[in-house]
């Protein structure tokens, strides 16, 4: 019997992504049950609820399936152990459309109610987003409308051409919004997600646009030879950090967007990439091969020192920052070729509280949400891919399978 | 005996103590939206689709073309037939991570400047990685490998202004088997003409 324990204790923790971290968080999150109240079944939708109950780190759900009656005051006893009842009804004719009703558990009093309509029934995922973050926020627990956001990707198809797509968080709506062509690296470029820049190889040299999602008005932004890609975007989106080579030679750029002009942060006679604001805009994090390896270094945007971050890894090719926060891909395995462990990391820009925040795969493609408080990534595991998600408050991590191609570039 | 009403007691008691631990809402009291229509415009908006198939994109004949299947790095490569680039242009290989132009590619570098110096057209130099790395460090590495064939070709004596190079990372492989010979053969350079 202990042995079998062992074996299952060590199949739970050699399974999942997390960190050892020993919380009373249990008691902490709201114990919720959900009823679907809806006249055809949707176990989707009702998958895609505990998702988000599950990542936001504030609640408990209850994995049964349960059918019910959207008015009916009647509460099965079985729940009177939760805190907290969802009950919905979701109707997909002509669109989609969303009734929810929140109640206390305790004694079936309706705390909060609402309905939610969508012109197209492919968009069904952001109605269980925008119903749990609206019961969120009716709890008062902190925002998690993180959720609500559209995630950008590129693609490959076949050889030089891809695909930019939209999707939710979860993956299960996806769209393909721009086709035909090699488009890369789109980049949010706004926190409203009205629009995007991408690098587009149509023309001899790689070109930086813009693009409005709702109205296609695309707008020309730069041109380099050799590469050229948007890495980060101001704040107050006046400003990008580009990757580029007017002269032959990758380095790191600072674009005003008003002026047009440029201005160069990085000089080396190797390889600066991935720029990315840290400390308020006053420094850059990038990735760089200046020590004979991929690291993550840290530079002042108007002086002329560099600084390590990172003091471990064979090859930390990939990061993002949000504010003073680091997230960082490190391999740690040996292999030239063939399948390498490759881990997320979080660390400061002081290079402190470094910890892993995956054990398993190869886990690529870090990315903070716009409030730095999830991180998202690309993890291969065997033949399997999947879009992961961590919660840096809770710890809580997620999973969702995406198939096929190969995912070029990421954004949320 | 005692431990016979130990375990109940102490479930209870840590029942108690769950319970009354639950995170609770500050207030309860919040609006109650009945009946709104969703306030969020972002699930509301339909977005644009674009096709750039007509937008005269880059002709894709350079891919898997003449290329066999026997290769299996840098050394091999260089005294066969193995040669994704066109109009008379050789293609280059390199080593794992590696940007640097072996000895044995020498030859075939000889033979671009020669082809080079022949022609009044621009020449379009394409810096490829194999798929082992990520997102912009491998583009970077591309056009470290062409850039290092460019500089070759200028010192010997082709026109910088003649050649134009660009880095395709990992989108244009020519080969997709999961072996060492097929990932060296798209850790390459390939020269075409601008038409």
């Amino acid at each position: 019997m202990k042995a079998l324990l062992l074996l299952l204790f060590a199949l739970k923790i050699y399974a999942v992504d997390a960190t050892l971290k020993i919380e009373k968080d249990v008691e902490q999150r709201s114990r919720i049950a959900i009823i679907d109240g809806s006249s055809t079944t949707n176990e989707n939708f009702f998958k895609i609820l505990l998702s988000d109950f599950k990542i936001s780190g504030h609640f408990l759900a209850d994995n049964t399936y349960q059918k019910g009656n959207l008015n009916d005051t009647f509460l099965p006893p079985a729940l009177k152990n939760k805190e907290y009842i969802l009950k919905y009804d979701l109707t997909q004719s002509n669109g989609a459309s969303l009734t929810i009703r929140f109640l206390k558990a305790s004694d079936g009093s309706e705390i909060f109610k609402k309905s939610y309509a969508i012109p197209t029934k492919n968009k069904v995922p952001f109605l269980a987003h925008k119903a749990v973050t609206d019961l969120n926020n009716v709890l008062k627990y902190p925002d998690i409308s993180w959720m609500n956001r559209y995630v950008v990707f590129a693609r490959y198809t076949t050889p030089k051409h891809s695909e930019i797509l939209l999707a939710d968080y979860t993956f299960h709506y996806q769209k393909v919004i721009i086709q035909g062509g090699l488009n890369l690296f789109p980049k949010w470029a706004d926190a409203a997600q009205k629009s995007f820049y991408y690098s587009a190889y149509s023309g001899l040299v790689p070109t930086l646009y813009k693009i409005n999602i709702y109205t296609g008005a695309k707008q020309k932004i730069a041109t380099s030879e050799g590469m050229l890609v948007c890495s980060d975007v101001s704040k107050n989106g006046k400003k990008l950090l580009l990757t580029m080579a007017p002269h032959g030679q990758a380095d790191i750029y600072e674009f005003n967007l008003h002026s047009g002009a440029k201005t160069q942060i990085t000089r080396f006679n190797g390889i600066d990439v991935n720029g990315k604001y840290v400390d308020d805009e006053s420094r850059i994090v990038f990735v760089s091969n200046r020590l004979g390896y991929a690291n993550i270094f840290k530079k002042a945007i108007h002086a002329a020192a560099i600084s390590q971050v990172v003091y471990h890894g064979r090859n930390n090719n990939a990061c993002d920052a949000y504010a003073n926060q680091i997230v960082y891909a490190s391999r740690e395995s040996k292999n030239s070729f063939g399948a390498n462990t490759f881990n997320i990391y979080l660390t400061s820009s002081r290079g402190a509280n470094t910890r892993p925040l995956t054990t398993t795969g190869s886990n690529q493609f870090p990315r903070f949400s716009l409030d730095g408080s999830v991180v998202l990534f690309i993890k291969h595991k065997g033949s399997s891919s999947s879009v992961g998600y961590i919660n840096l408050a809770s710890s809580q991590s997620l999973q969702f399978p995406i198939s096929g191609r190969k995912i070029q570039s990421i954004d949320w | 005996m005692i431990q016979k009403f130990l375990l109940p007691v102490m479930t209870l008691l840590a029942m108690f103590f769950f319970s009354a631990c639950g995170q609770k809402a500050s207030n309860l009291d919040a609006p109650k939206g009945r009946n709104n229509v969703s306030d969020a415009t972002q699930i509301a908006g339909e977005t644009v689709a674009i096709n750039e198939n007509t937008y005269g994109n880059e002709n894709n004949k350079s891919a898997n073309q003449n290329v066999s299947s026997n290769e299996s790095n840098s050394d091999t490569l260089n005294g066969s037939n193995v040669n994704s680039s066109s109009d008379g242009f050789k293609s280059l290989y390199f080593g794992f991570g590696g940007y640097g132009i072996a000895p044995s590619m020498e030859n075939r570098m000889t033979l671009n400047a020669q082809v080079a110096s022949k022609t009044s057209k621009k020449i379009k130099i394409e810096g490829n990685c194999d798929e082992f790395g990520t997102d912009e460090y491998n583009y970077a590495l591309g056009l470290k490998r062409a850039k290092a064939v460019k500089d070759n070709m200028i010192a010997q004596g082709v026109s910088a202004t003649k050649m134009v190079i660009v880095s395709y990372g990992e989108s244009s492989p020519v080969c997709s088997s999961p072996t060492d010979g097929c990932y060296a053969r798209n850790r390459r350079v390939d020269l075409h003409l601008v038409k």
